[in-house]
């Protein structure tokens, strides 16, 4: 069962967004990226808004399927910035894994 | 798809030790500039940030990650960062064709005649012409990123260098919007066909042979999205006497040309361009693009692009280089 932690906004925030909690999960993001598979990016962004940390690391392959084109964060009706969420998502994971 | 991890300690591993991405020489990637007359001194540097430069040696490593993404051998990766950068960029040097270099020095060439056309004044020092590390940036890796801006930042100021010409999207957002906020290093910085446009005051003066082509732009995603740049490349086509035919997906809404992607996975960046030339080939004209990484990619994809600067550079009448950027190399 993953842990959530609360305080995993406040992460991302120093990794450089804190946009991320105005996700209402519409799905824009999802229809209009240019990887069109499964429910990348809001399935990260439902990760941190929760603070699932361990379902990020352990997914953050995915991460990098993004190519920081920017058309989710165009198009969020939300303002929510999803690209800058997941590039701030790797830093996080990229920071994680030098520090272990 | 490759690991993320062995992707980025190889890169961050190369652009520490050398500077740049695949570890080659400067002298090797650099030589665009040999014999075009180019001054030291003008009011503004130009700055290729080697993004045109880097793309032959970007299509090598692709190919090559190409033949070995998701087989057994993908693994091996990992070791490559233990290779010597010499011997590696050394290699990657000698296995990239020279029609390539030559190819991507000749629309810098052509970058300098249209500013050279326009009278626009600038100088150029190859010595402080350097990758501004925007992979690092795209892949995550804060810290090495911010480290190697610092660097090049801090290089660029003590050689008084204030206002700067850049030439593709990945360099002008990085020098623009990236380097003041994460290093607060404060240039002015213009892409060249924004020089353009103010050299020629807004309205270009057409070669007498410049042609009126109906054109197809594809807007990089840093120049259209992030900078907000699609305007003025088609105001500067317009005044050239050509007409341009968008696709639905421009401007702020263009798509990815699938590039940022061939670092972890050729064929997933392979799958995106052919969905980028697909939708740029619905107008049916002559598709430019002003961007190395999408010019290499939309051609991978077999679409038929030119470089902005190839129609600017015959556009515009041509001027002697003494005219525009004093003594000459």
């Amino acid at each position: 069962m993953a842990q959530v932690n609360p305080d995993f906004m406040e992460t991302l925030r120093q990794a450089g967004t804190d946009t991320g909690a105005e996700c209402n999960n519409c799905g824009t993001c999802v229809a209009i990226c240019p990887l069109a598979e499964g429910h990348f990016p809001r399935l990260m962004l439902r990760y941190a808004q929760l603070g699932a940390q361990e379902l990020i690391l352990d997914q953050a392959q995915e991460l990098w399927r993004c190519l920081h084109c920017g058309l989710c964060t165009q198009t969020c009706p939300r303002g929510a910035n999803p690209g800058e969420v997941i590039l701030a998502l790797k830093r996080f994971v990229v920071a994680s894994w030098r520090r272990s | 798809m490759y690991n993320h991890q062995d992707i980025i300690s190889l890169l961050a591993a190369n652009v520490r030790a050398t500077k740049s991405p695949f570890g080659i020489p400067k002298p090797l990637v650099n030589t665009w500039w040999k014999g075009q007359g180019l001054g030291r001194e003008g009011d503004v540097l130009l700055m290729t940030g080697l993004m045109y430069q880097l793309v032959p040696y970007i299509e090598t490593v692709t190919r090559q990650l190409e033949r070995f993404e998701d087989t057994r051998f993908m693994p091996y990766l990992a070791w490559a960062r233990f290779v010597p950068k010499l011997l590696s960029g050394l290699g990657l040097a000698a296995l990239t064709p020279a029609p390539a270099k030559d190819k991507a020095a000749l629309h810098l060439r052509d970058i300098v005649a249209a500013l050279r056309a326009s009278g626009v004044s600038f100088g150029y020092r190859p010595e402080l012409d350097e990758y501004s590390g925007i992979l690092l940036y795209d892949l995550g890796d804060q810290e090495s990123f911010v480290r190697h801006a610092r660097l090049v930042a801090e290089r660029l100021a003590q050689a008084g260098v204030r206002r700067i010409i850049t030439v593709d999207p990945h360099t002008t957002y990085a020098l623009k919007v990236l380097y003041p906020r994460y290093v607060g290093a404060q240039f002015e910085v213009r892409t060249y066909f924004e020089a353009l446009d103010m050299g020629t005051g807004g309205g270009a003066v057409a070669s007498p042979d410049a042609g009126g082509a109906r054109l197809t732009l594809h807007d990089p995603c840093f120049y259209g999205r992030y900078l907000e740049l699609s305007d003025l490349p088609r105001r500067l086509l317009g005044g050239l006497g050509h007409q341009c035919a968008d696709v639905r997906e421009c401007g702020a809404y263009t798509s990815c040309c699938g590039g940022p992607a061939e670092a972890v996975s050729p064929r997933l960046s392979a799958r995106i361009g052919a969905g980028r030339a697909g939708q740029l080939a619905a107008t049916g004209e002559q598709l430019v693009t002003m961007c190395p990484i999408c010019l290499s990619n939309l051609e991978k994809a077999g679409a038929n692009v030119l470089d902005l600067s190839a129609i600017l550079a015959r556009g515009l009448p041509r001027r002697e280089p003494d005219q525009a950027a004093g003594p000459g190399q």
